[in-house]
């Protein structure tokens, strides 16, 4: 938490979704490192559900494609996208851009898709760009 | 310099024929609309005949009275005009009407069978319903009818067929006393109660031969239906496994690959300085990991992608029209980083196009083109990559162009093999696979682009990408933009 005169800015929140621990941990350890607030998840509904309650929500959600079936991260990304729009998505998987077309048109714009592995310097550049992005439309 | 040129057709599967509507089996709508079309046409050839012989009668009148043939009535005119206006009316509801529940391909058919039965029901009376053979031509409608409506539709068919002979018959024998065109010809008079006789036992046996024709007709029909059932059955079954084919080979791809991401991902972890510092020795030895690493993902990614590209289904695949200047770019900003690490600079001459294809395919093609490119260059040499386009034929293409290792000439016919490797490229770059040109050929067979590859040892290799026929962009007027880019990072 950071103090700057009278207001208090909270570090961005992110949650992150991952069923392999290993992604989880090199994910944390990246963020908690330059200052995020991260709250790693094993499956998609403990991701949802968390959504109710207020202090967890984050501003941004990495999302692995392929946990639990096939297209989890996919109907995840449809239900919060239409309920909570101002967070913003990265795609993390291992199939990259393989995964575009599962996408319906015009989505090349506001999807983020990420081949894992996770590169740091990479992965903090795309988060920082979609925070950006989200900060100028708010 | 050795140049072969490569090009594979792909048959176009046919589309299919029958639809399932319920648990009937239909002809689709558009075979009904391009039969419609025919039987339209076939009218206009029977509309000419017609004219044709009312133009003889009026001429060659007194030829013909020699002959025995008269003119009694102007019922070919009323023929013509019937059959004309209602032509031009299937015509403008099959083009102009939007379809609807009362303007359907089905029942376009069935107002010109009724129409045409009606027609050649006025010729059959005026022309001899039991004098002459004329009546025959009803066993066409019921043939028609057999084939493209349902059975129990042509059976209707049929009856009205059987109703409308019946009633000429009835007409023409017992009612009027009305003397046909073709007895001006016959010269033989029968007595009036053997003509009757005659009549009703000429209108039983032709009854029973309708519906013999009907019965024949519509068990062949349903049996030809029957196999283009399991036909398309058999299409669907295979689509559905394609799809099952498809999701697995995504789902073994994720699996072979998420253990290599997660080593890897450690691996960044430890470059970056993340889990504290490290020795020189650690470093390199973990570089060495990662490359094998990432060489292996890349073969497992390129695998999923070779088989994806042989499933393309060509009747659900998206044509689009893809404006090459976009597409060149793209693959180029993905590419840099890659040509840099090798200090190679990418040249990129362009003349825009817009070509139909499936867009995806043609980024996977050029990207690999140029990827081997850089693969295959010395170390501070170019590749260049420039398209040109041939106003006059509408053609165009891409050429590629590196300064590398080259292909020796025993090779050449081989590149486009799936695993196939020259020990000299193996020795350039340990990491092939043998995948990369396998991945191009498919996606040129898929959309129909024709490739020449010249090369020289030593020297450099070029591959010219050819596309049948393009379209100029709508601004671009006269005038042929050609960007220059140069991406050498020095």
């Amino acid at each position: 938490m950071i103090k700057q005169g009278e207001s208090i800015i909270m570090p961005p929140r992110i949650a992150h979704v991952d069923d392999d621990s290993d992604i989880r941990e090199s994910v944390q350890r990246i963020l908690f490192k330059n200052g995020y607030e991260v709250d790693s998840y094993l499956s998609m509904q403990e991701f949802i559900d968390s959504l109710q309650d207020e202090t967890k929500k984050p501003d941004l959600a990495i999302l692995d494609v392929m946990v639990e079936s096939m297209d989890a991260g996919l109907t995840t990304y449809a239900k919060i996208h239409k309920q909570y729009p101002q967070i913003q998505t990265i795609f993390l998987t291992s199939l990259g851009d393989m995964i575009r077309p599962y996408f319906e048109d015009g989505s090349h714009e506001w999807v983020c898709i990420m081949e894992k592995p996770v590169e740091p310097v990479s992965l903090m550049a795309t988060i920082n760009e979609r925070l950006k992005k989200a900060g100028e439309a708010a | 310099m050795a140049s072969t040129e490569f090009s594979w057709d792909k048959p176009n599967t046919q589309s299919v024929l029958l639809e399932i509507k319920g648990d009937k089996l239909k002809l689709s709508d558009d075979v009904l609309i391009s039969n419609i079309r025919w039987f339209i046409t076939f009218r206009w050839i029977l509309v000419a005949i017609l004219v044709f012989f009312e133009i003889l009668m009026l001429s060659a009148s007194d030829a013909l009275m020699q002959l025995g043939i008269s003119e009694q009535q102007k019922w070919p005119i009323a023929i013509i005009i019937v059959l004309i206006v209602a032509n031009i009316a299937y015509i403008f509801a099959l083009d102009h009407c939007k379809p609807s529940k009362y303007n359907s391909p089905s029942i376009n058919l069935w107002i010109q069978i009724i129409v045409d039965l009606i027609c050649l029901s006025v010729v059959v009376h005026y022309i001899g319903s039991t004098s002459t053979p004329i009546s025959f031509f009803y066993v066409l409608h019921i043939a028609l009818a057999c084939i493209f409506f349902s059975t129990r539709e042509s059976l209707y068919v049929t009856i009205l067929v059987c109703f409308m002979d019946s009633i000429v018959i009835i007409i023409d024998n017992f009612l009027i006393t009305q003397a046909p065109l073709s007895t001006l010809i016959n010269s033989q008079f029968l007595s009036e109660s053997a003509r009757k006789d005659g009549a009703l036992i000429w209108m039983f046996f032709l009854d029973i031969l309708f519906f013999v024709v009907w019965y024949v007709v519509s068990r062949l029909s349903l049996i030809v239906r029957a196999h283009e059932r399991h036909l398309l059955d058999a299409y669907r079954q295979i689509n559905q496994a394609q799809v099952e084919k498809d999701q697995y080979a995504l789902l073994i791809t994720h699996q072979l690959k998420s253990p290599l991401d997660a080593i890897r991902s450690k691996i960044n972890l430890i470059k970056e300085g993340y889990l504290g510092e490290t020795t020189l020795e650690i470093s390199t030895a973990l570089a060495q990991i990662d490359h094998r690493a990432k060489n292996m993902s890349g073969l497992i990614l390129d695998l999923l992608r070779l088989e994806r590209l042989k499933d393309t289904c060509l009747d659900t695949a998206v044509f689009e029209y893809v404006e090459i200047q976009s597409a060149l770019q793209k693959c180029i900003e993905k590419l840099t980083p890659v040509a840099s690490s090798k200090n190679v600079g990418l040249n990129l001459s362009i003349e825009n196009f817009f070509c139909k294809v499936i867009p995806d395919q043609l980024e996977i093609l050029i990207e690999n083109i140029i990827t081997n490119a850089i693969t295959y260059s010395h170390e501070n040499t170019s590749v260049e990559i420039s398209s040109k386009v041939d106003r006059n034929n509408l053609r165009a293409n891409i050429t590629i162009t590196d300064h590398g290792i080259g292909i020796e000439e025993k090779d050449l016919p081989n590149i486009f093999n799936e695993y196939f490797y020259s020990p000299r490229a193996a020795l350039h770059n340990k990491a092939t696979s043998g995948i990369g040109l396998s991945i191009v050929k498919i996606a040129a067979e898929n959309n129909q682009l024709k490739i020449k590859v010249t090369s020289e040892p030593g020297v450099g290799t070029t591959f010219t990408v050819a596309f049948g026929t393009i379209e100029f962009p709508a601004t671009t007027g006269s005038a042929i933009p050609i960007t220059l880019i140069n991406t050498r990072l020095s």
